[in-house]
């Protein structure tokens, strides 16, 4: 048989767009790839699978469950995985059942995408609920929506998906539109062009050159949708409040910046020029006051070059989910307050009276900033504990199968009658309990009766002033378990989970001694949240609005 | 002409004192001490009327720290002593206040620090005249070094 040319062509551009495209064919290979990686190197798939979870991929999902599930990696992506997807379901299930504020009922999902990626499959049933929840949440449906057709878009629902997003009234979010706009443009175009027929029975009576022609369009129209999908979702960085929302994994982090930020320079630098500043605002400063101000604005490390540095440690540290520079209009503001600041060293010198207006904006811009940044601080994610909370978690743990198969002689839980908040994602805490509570109720399974649980809190003062929130889950199974264990993670049974977690918020576990009722007390330590932050601040709120005035 | 009273300044660095000799030095006479050690040794030399405290000390060695590493760490963190010696720095002024009262110390102690109400609270119970401002803010500093205790808002 004769070759032809021609075919021969089509035959190479089909071959072209399909593995340029990552289509079915070239899922499989990477899927036997991945799972031939993950038994070979779990610990390596794992590794894999925690960078694509970081860097928001929506492949995240798929690389966790490849991770080989005998292995110590695998169990725990898969305990976690499956831990998030029952909140995940739970966040689904509120917003169906009709709860009032779509807010509440959303308020897990940051604790969720804390602990592992969503299961793609999600996305979708996510998208309709938070677009038929009343009020409805169309912006973020929409997000979902484009989620939903990003992770698949060979999916059998994504032109139905296509079809509502359009749907959707996006007035509110100009920018969610446009996004929106283009992935169904890019969907249309390819419906286009891109399906035509790239299989041999389509292509059948077609002439050869529009074949030709056609498959070079559908490699380009899939080239532009692969370009599209990559950029619109190409991980953002956000504000760093909105960032402290999404990501609660993320407040040990910005506290400790954030102070850092406040401290060092927008305390000791900006902060401690206010009274120079304000007599020479009024005329009145002293030459000794003027080297003062001047020492601290000018002397020493540059500001900028400060400020800078301040920048590049919250990049460093919370990577490209947070983007200060361009996303952060305070960051913006507080920058541009710096270089102006910086700027007016020559003005100042040369002519005082026309230079000391602006210092004083630029300083009173620093002052409201540092105000805003000790708000954000306060507000990140407190959790009350209380007996509500502890009854919670028992029960839940007690509703579970092997747990509930242990019959308890006594339950005992008892808090505080005073609030005492702690500054842990409610969720985060729930879990660490749930794995505490759980362990327990398992080990005093394993041995006679009687078998009893208590959970229970205590508050102590510092010498600091500082109050720490320790609560115990204690025991009657003589099984030892100790603290090194525990945080070494040999000890299974979500022990070493419950240690990474407690890491990020400063807390610690600890094992203590039995009292003669119970045998042992696995006990967590927090710092206890003092006070309502936003009304703590307000001394420090109305000396910088004097100071701006 | 009325004598100066006398402010003990205690921080890592130098800034408090060299705010304090700008801002309140026509009505305080001002001494610096940058530990627990030295600024007993001066109290006990001195005297002082009233006390300015820096709470974050983290450019001490944990030498020269109140409080110990290990020992904290294992109370508090789970054995984690980097954590821990953090912990010290970040609060040693509140520990260094401890150690003057412990030693009879009872001069009115203020910080330059927003701290929640609770804990200014907690600290007055512990150590009694105490107060603290939010910000470098000489009128404020001026006024709650002058406040007697019962006056404390």
């Amino acid at each position: 048989m004769r070759s032809n040319p021609l075919a021969a062509v089509l035959a190479l551009v089909v071959a072209l767009v399909i593995a340029s495209c990552g289509g079915p064919a070239s899922d499989a290979r990477d899927r036997d790839r991945d799972a031939t990686t993950s038994r070979t190197t779990s610990a390596a798939a794992w590794q894999r699978a925690l960078a694509l979870w970081g860097e928001r991929d929506v492949r995240a999902y798929a690389a966790w469950r490849a991770v080989d599930p005998v292995s110590p990696e695998g169990r725990e992506a898969q305990r976690r995985l499956d831990d998030a997807d029952t909140i995940y379901r739970s966040v689904i299930s509120r917003l169906r059942a009709g709860e009032a504020d779509a807010e509440a009922s959303l308020a897990a999902l940051p604790g969720a995408l804390a602990l592992a990626p969503i299961d793609p499959r999600l996305y979708l049933p996510l998208a309709r609920a938070l677009r038929d929840h009343q009020p409805p949440d169309l912006v973020r449906a929409a997000k979902y929506y484009l989620r939903f057709l990003a992770s698949d878009p060979d999916d059998a629902e994504a032109e139905a998906a296509v079809r509502e997003v359009r749907a959707l009234d996006l007035s509110s979010s100009p920018e969610t539109a446009t996004s929106v706009r283009a992935t169904v443009r890019a969907f249309d175009a390819a419906r286009r062009s891109g399906t035509l027929a790239l299989t041999p029975a389509r292509a059948e009576g077609v002439p050869p050159a529009a074949l030709v022609a056609s498959g070079i369009a559908a490699g380009l129209a899939l080239a532009a949708i692969g370009a599209l999908l990559a950029a619109l979702l190409r991980p953002r960085g956000s504000s760093l409040a909105r960032a402290s929302e999404a990501s609660p994994e993320l407040h040990p982090a910005i506290t400790y910046l954030v102070g850092c930020l406040r401290h060092e320079l927008l305390k000791h630098r900006i902060g401690a020029a206010s009274d120079a500043l304000a007599a020479l605002v009024r005329g009145e400063a002293t030459p000794q006051q003027r080297a003062f101000l001047h020492g601290r604005l000018f002397g020493g490390e540059p500001l900028l070059a400060a400020w800078e540095g301040h920048l590049r440690a919250f990049e460093r540290a919370l990577g490209p989910r947070v983007d200060l520079r361009r996303r952060d209009r305070s960051f913006r503001d507080a920058a541009r307050a710096i270089a102006a600041i910086q700027r007016l060293e020559g003005p100042l010198a040369r002519d005082p009276g026309a230079a000391v207006p602006d210092l004083a904006r630029a300083h009173a811009k620093l002052r409201a900033f540092d105000r805003e940044l000790a708000r954000l601080a306060a507000r990140l994610v407190r959790t009350r504990v209380d007996e509500i909370l502890l009854r919670e978690v028992v029960s839940e743990v007690q509703s579970e199968y092997s747990a509930g198969m242990v019959a308890l002689d006594e339950v005992r839980i008892h808090a505080p009658s005073e609030p005492v908040d702690v500054e842990v994602f409610r969720v985060d805490l729930v879990l660490v309990l749930k794995n505490l509570v759980r362990n327990a109720i398992l080990a005093v399974g394993r041995d006679p009766a009687p078998r009893r649980l208590a959970v229970d809190v205590s508050v102590d003062v510092e010498a600091t002033g500082e109050e720490m929130v320790r609560i115990h889950v204690r025991d009657t199974s003589p099984e030892t378990i100790t603290a090194d264990a525990i945080r070494e993670r040999r000890a299974d049974r979500g022990l070493g989970l419950v240690s990474a977690a407690l890491a990020r918020y400063d807390a610690a576990i600890s094992v203590e001694p039995g009292d003669g009722e119970f045998a042992k007390a696995v006990t967590l330590r927090f710092f206890r949240a003092l006070g309502d932050a936003d009304n703590d601040n307000e001394s420090a709120l109305a000396s910088a609005e004097r100071e701006a005035a | 002409m009325t004598e100066k009273r006398r402010l003990l300044v205690i921080e890592d660095g130098h800034e408090y004192a060299e705010f304090a000799r700008l801002f309140l030095g026509d009505v305080y006479e001002i001494e610096a001490a940058h530990s627990a050690d030295s600024a007993l040794a001066l109290l006990d030399a001195h005297g002082a009327d009233v006390l300015l405290v820096d709470l974050r000390f983290d450019r001490v060695a944990p030498e020269g720290l109140v409080g110990d590493v290990d020992e904290t760490a294992r109370r508090l963190f789970g054995g984690d002593r980097a954590r821990a010696l953090r912990h010290l720095q970040d609060q040693q002024g509140a520990l260094v206040l401890g150690a003057l009262r412990a030693k009879g110390h009872r001069q009115r102690a203020v910080f330059v620090h927003d701290f929640p109400s609770r804990r200014l609270e907690n600290l007055r119970t512990l150590y009694g005249d105490v107060d603290a401002v939010a910000s470098f803010d000489a009128a404020a500093i001026r006024a709650a070094l002058s406040r007697s205790q019962r006056a404390a808002p």
